[in-house]
C-alpha cells in the first residue's frame, strides 16, 4: 500500500512538483525500497530517452504536395464520409430495419401467405366500401323521396280551411 | 506561409503519434487540407499554435479510433529517426538507443489517449498547461494520463530490458 502511494507520487516527484513534507517523505521510501527506486530510474530512463527523440524532416516531395493543397481544395472532391455522420446514425438504422424486414418479406417461406392475407384484407375493405356507398345511396333515395311527400302534403294545405268543392 | 511553419511540426506530430513515416505523410497533407478548410474558423484573439495542434490531435485521434492503427506495426526506429545520440561513452550511447527503441515500439500499446498525452509532453517538450491546451482538459487530467503512461512505459522497459539482457 505504500509502494502504491509513492508510486503514484513518483511522475510529480521527477517534475519537481512535490512539496518539500512529500518529496522528504518519498526520498525516505526510496533509499528503503529497492522496487520503488528501481521504478523511479526507470521513469527517469524513460522521460530522458522520450526527450531525446530527435524530429524527423518531412520529404521535399511531402512539402511540394502541400504546397498544392490549396489548389486542390478548390477541386470539388466527392467523399462518403457523410456516411459515418453520426446525425446520420438514426436513419440509417430505420433504413437497416426496413431492409431486413422487406427481404424477409421477399425471400421468406411466408411470402404467399402474406400476400394472400394482405389481397384479403383489401378485398374485404373494397367491399365495405362498396356496402358503405350502397347505403349512402338508399339513404340519398329515402330522403328524396321524404322530400317529395313533404312538398306534396305542402301542396295539399288548405290554410283557410275552403273546400272547393 | 502556413506550411513553411508548421509542416515539420504536423508532421512530426503524426509521426511519432502513428509511428509509420508513409501514414504520417499521407495525414500531415489530409490535415493541411482540412487546416485550409477550417481557418474561417479561427478565432484569432487564440493561440494559433495551439488551435492547429487541437486540430492536428483531433484529427490523429480520429483517423487512429476509425482505422485501429495499434494493429499495425510501427516503423524501426532506425529507418528514420538515429539511435545513437554520441555521447563520450559507447556504453551508454548503446544502452540509451535500446531504450528509445523499446520506447518506440511501446508507444503502439499506450491507449490514443494517453500517447497523445505522452506525444506532447515528453517528445515534444510542451509544459503541463499547453498540454491541457490542446488536448481541452483541465491539468489535473492531463498530468494523470501522463503519469500512466509514464509508469506504462517504464513497466515495458522493464520488460523489454530484462528480455534483451536475459534476466
Amino acid at each position: 500500500m505504500v509502494c502504491e502511494k509513492i508510486q503514484d507520487l513518483l511522475s510529480p516527484y521527477l517534475d519537481g512538483e512535490l512539496t518539500p513534507e512529500a518529496k522528504a517523505e518519498v526520498d525516505a521510501h526510496l533509499s528503503s525500497c529497492r522496487e520503488c527506486a528501481e521504478l523511479l530510474s526507470l521513469l527517469r530512463m524513460a522521460t530522458d530517452s522520450l526527450t531525446a527523440f530527435p524530429d524527423v524532416e518531412p520529404s521535399p516531395d511531402l512539402t511540394a504536395k502541400l504546397y498544392a493543397v490549396p489548389a486542390r481544395k478548390k477541386k470539388f472532391r466527392f467523399s462518403l464520409d457523410f456516411l459515418v455522420k453520426p446525425s446520420l446514425q438514426p436513419v440509417l438504422t430505420a433504413a437497416t430495419v426496413l431492409l431486413v424486414i422487406f427481404s424477409f418479406y421477399m425471400f421468406g417461406p411466408y411470402k404467399k401467405d402474406i400476400d394472400k392475407s394482405v389481397n384479403l384484407q383489401i378485398h374485404r375493405g373494397y367491399s365495405q366500401i362498396e356496402r358503405l356507398y350502397a347505403k349512402a345511396g338508399s339513404v340519398t333515395d329515402s330522403l328524396s323521396a321524404t322530400a317529395e311527400n313533404f312538398l306534396v302534403s305542402l301542396k295539399n294545405i288548405n290554410p283557410l280551411g275552403n273546400n272547393e268543392e | 506561409m502556413l506550411v513553411d511553419m508548421y509542416s515539420k511540426k504536423v508532421f512530426n506530430m503524426a509521426y511519432q503519434f502513428s509511428g509509420s513515416y508513409q501514414e504520417a505523410e499521407d495525414l500531415t497533407q489530409d490535415i493541411f487540407f482540412k487546416l485550409y478548410h477550417q481557418l474561417a474558423k479561427y478565432d484569432f484573439e487564440k493561440n494559433f499554435t495551439a488551435w492547429l495542434l487541437t486540430l492536428v490531435k483531433n484529427y490523429l485521434i480520429d483517423m487512429y479510433r476509425r482505422t485501429k492503427w495499434e494493429k499495425r506495426q510501427r516503423d524501426d526506429f532506425d529507418k528514420h529517426l538515429h539511435a545513437v545520440s554520441g555521447t563520450d561513452n559507447p556504453e551508454s550511447d548503446l544502452q540509451e538507443g535500446e531504450n528509445k527503441k523499446i520506447l518506440w515500439q511501446g508507444l503502439n500499446q499506450l491507449s490514443s489517449d494517453i500517447r497523445m498525452a505522452i506525444v506532447l509532453k515528453e517528445i515534444q517538450g510542451k509544459k503541463y498547461e499547453e498540454v491541457a491546451e490542446i488536448l481541452g482538459l483541465p491539468v489535473g487530467t492531463v498530468k494523470s494520463r501522463i503519469n500512466r503512461g509514464r509508469l506504462q512505459l517504464a513497466k515495458i522497459l522493464h520488460d523489454k530490458r530484462g528480455k534483451i539482457h536475459g534476466l
